[in-house]
């Protein structure tokens, strides 16, 4: 019975194969130029191009949305590069990660909301990059594999001027480390 | 006998009484005094002015010029009588008790003439009160040189009534731009003849010239993370300070050759002392947590700087080349962005009061003054090289832009140099 099924299941594949694949050549078998043909075989590898980058497009999506689950932004409070107890399993999750991907390297990017002065906000967003940089190495990753940047209150998320955008603001960005 | 003696009297008391009416005229203003009253000025529009395209607004941007020095009152037009208005530049044909009606001390004259591209100014000013001349100078400049020449007017007059140094010819250096693309640019005091300085098309920030103009310093993302450099202007040729992992921000020059700059990596912060010359760095302090803003008093014997030793960011003080380090704020949870005034009185600094503003202290912490009350974040105050101005950005109205103020807090105005949000502003040298 078993067998029946999935001899079936082959066929009506093959067949589908088939069916397509007569639907494709039809075209220059009725059509009496050949131009035309010849621009349906383009068109053929168009689609084809379309759907593999498509397929790419949303493996590279899907892997994107699996990445945000995994590298979720370390939120800090005001003037502060103490990481709070709450936010420590955003940075254990970036650490697993790490050691599944055994060759990834992570930019830890500190940022700063608007408020306080320009030079001092570089160097909390510093310290706070190498709060979480610390706690990462502490879990076993290899100091090597993580680089610090910080952009101080340079590149804000939100830019309204409320507590509820500047405590979005207050953040350790993970960014997987292109240059490896 | 007797009328003798009387005459001999009153000659003598003429005499005092002409002195001492010298005396006064000399001194107009005693700019320090805890208050001192403005100076009223009427400066009618410049003789020839409007038949030259290229020269008209002349009297308008030395208007501006004196009202921004915060010494003077300037006259609007409206107020003066169009026969005073008329009258000419001589001193023989201005009418000094008519002006004197209408509450102005001193009024400056002026004819301008534009002769074959070349532009000849003579300019008088006069005190009201005895027709005394203050200034009598001729300019000669290309027409196109128009405003500047203004200026070194307005700077002749702030000085001939005040003995103090204008501003109004300095150049400011500051950064603008928009998100992610920030460069350095230099300008005029009025905003004209503004220059890219940088063109990484990336965020360049803390810019800084040595005394001499000769170097700038200033921190770049261009090559994907703040490195510091410095750039040479006579060979045009650009070298890395420091490339190492971590923040660095130059913020002050010891010397002409002597950058001071912080940074922070690891657990640590330092304070580096660079020689441009010969490419090596000194430690000039080390501690845990956050050292920056480090910057120096203008005869290089004291060093202030930021730290959070104590928790929160407060201004100390360190002699140098060794020296105790001493907390000078303790006011406040956030006090940053410490500067030494140039004549070595006082510090200007950003505290939090609810908002950031600009305040001042005595060079040992005492007699803190909170100057401005903006409710926003004021940021990166700087003296003037004489010190009776301080600049600052101010966020007030949403957007960074430089203001301008007296070391008391008075005779605030705002610069215009770009339509970008501005930052970092300081005078150039």
């Amino acid at each position: 019975m078993k067998h029946i099924v999935l001899l079936l299941a082959v066929m009506a594949l093959f067949i589908g194969g088939c069916a397509k694949k007569q639907v494709q050549v039809a075209p220059p078998v009725t059509t009496t130029g050949t131009q035309q043909g010849t621009l349906s075989e383009e068109e053929k590898r168009r689609i084809a191009e379309e759907e593999l980058a498509r397929a790419e497009r949303d493996r590279l999506l899907r892997e994107q949305e699996r990445l945000a689950r995994i590298l979720q932004d370390v939120l800090f409070d005001f003037d502060s590069y103490a990481v709070n107890s709450s936010e420590l399993p955003k940075i254990e999750g970036v650490a697993s990660y790490m050691k599944q991907e055994g060759n990834a390297k992570m930019v830890v990017e500190g940022h700063c909301d608007e408020r306080g002065t320009v030079d001092y906000n570089f160097a909390l967003g510093q310290k706070r990059a190498e709060a979480v940089k610390s706690y990462l190495v502490k879990l076993g990753i290899n100091p090597g594999r993580v680089r610090t940047i910080s952009y101080g209150k340079e590149l804000p998320l939100e830019t309204g001027k409320s507590e509820e955008a500047w405590a979005k603001n207050r953040r350790v960005h993970f960014a997987i480390d292109q240059k490896g | 006998m007797k009328r003798n003696s009387v005459l001999i009297i009153a000659l003598a008391l003429a005499c005092v009484m002409i002195c001492a009416g010298a005396a006064n005229a000399k001194v107009y203003l005693d700019v320090y005094g805890t208050t001192f009253k403005k100076i009223t000025i009427g400066v009618p529009a410049f003789k020839g002015e409007k038949t030259d395209k290229s020269t008209s607004g002349m009297s308008d941007v030395l208007n501006r010029d004196l009202d921004l020095s915060g010494f003077f009152i300037t006259a609007p037009a409206s107020l003066i009588d169009k026969e005073l208005l008329d009258e000419g530049i001589e001193k023989s044909q201005v009418k000094f008790a008519s002006w004197r009606s209408i509450g102005i001390d001193l009024v400056c004259k002026a004819r301008v003439q534009v002769v074959g591209g070349e532009l000849s100014l003579e300019a008088y000013v006069y005190d009201t009160l005895d027709g005394s001349i203050l200034l009598a100078k001729r300019y000669k400049a290309n027409t196109g040189e128009w405003r500047r020449v203004t200026h070194r007017l307005a700077d002749d007059i702030i000085f001939a009534a005040t003995g103090e140094k204008g501003i109004c010819s300095s150049r400011i250096l500051f950064t603008a731009g928009r998100r992610n693309l920030k460069e350095v640019y230099l300008s005029d005091f009025d905003g004209q003849n503004v220059t890219r300085l940088t063109n990484y098309r990336s965020i360049t920030v803390s810019p800084s010239l040595s005394p001499n103009g000769k170097y700038l310093a200033y921190t770049s993302y261009k090559d994907g993370r703040p490195n510091l450099y410095v750039t040479d202007f006579s060979s045009k040729s650009e070298m890395f300070v420091d490339r190492s992992e971590g923040m660095k921000i130059g913020t002050a020059w010891l010397n002409n050759s002597t950058l001071v700059y912080s940074h922070t990596s690891g657990r640590t912060s330092t304070i580096f002392a660079f020689d441009v010359g010969s490419r090596s760095k000194r430690v000039i302090l080390q501690r845990d947590g956050i050292l920056t803003s480090p910057t120096v008093s203008a005869d290089g014997s004291r060093l202030v700087f930021v730290s959070d030793m104590y928790g929160t960011p407060q201004i100390f003080s360190k002699g140098l080349p060794s020296g105790e380090v001493k907390r000078l704020t303790y006011s406040g949870r956030y006090n940053s962005a410490p500067s030494y005034s140039p004549k070595g009185d006082l510090i200007v600094f950003i505290c939090n009061v609810g908002s950031f503003e600009v305040c001042t202290m005595n060079v040992d912490g005492s007699n803190q003054k909170v100057l401005t009350n903006d409710g926003a974040v004021n940021d990166s105050p700087q003296f003037s090289s004489c010190g009776r101005y301080i600049i600052y950005t101010s966020s007030r109205g949403g957007i960074n832009k430089v203001n301008v103020m007296l070391f008391n807090g008075e005779n605030k105005r705002t610069l215009r140099f770009t339509d970008f949000a501005e930052e970092q502003p300081r005078f150039a040298p």
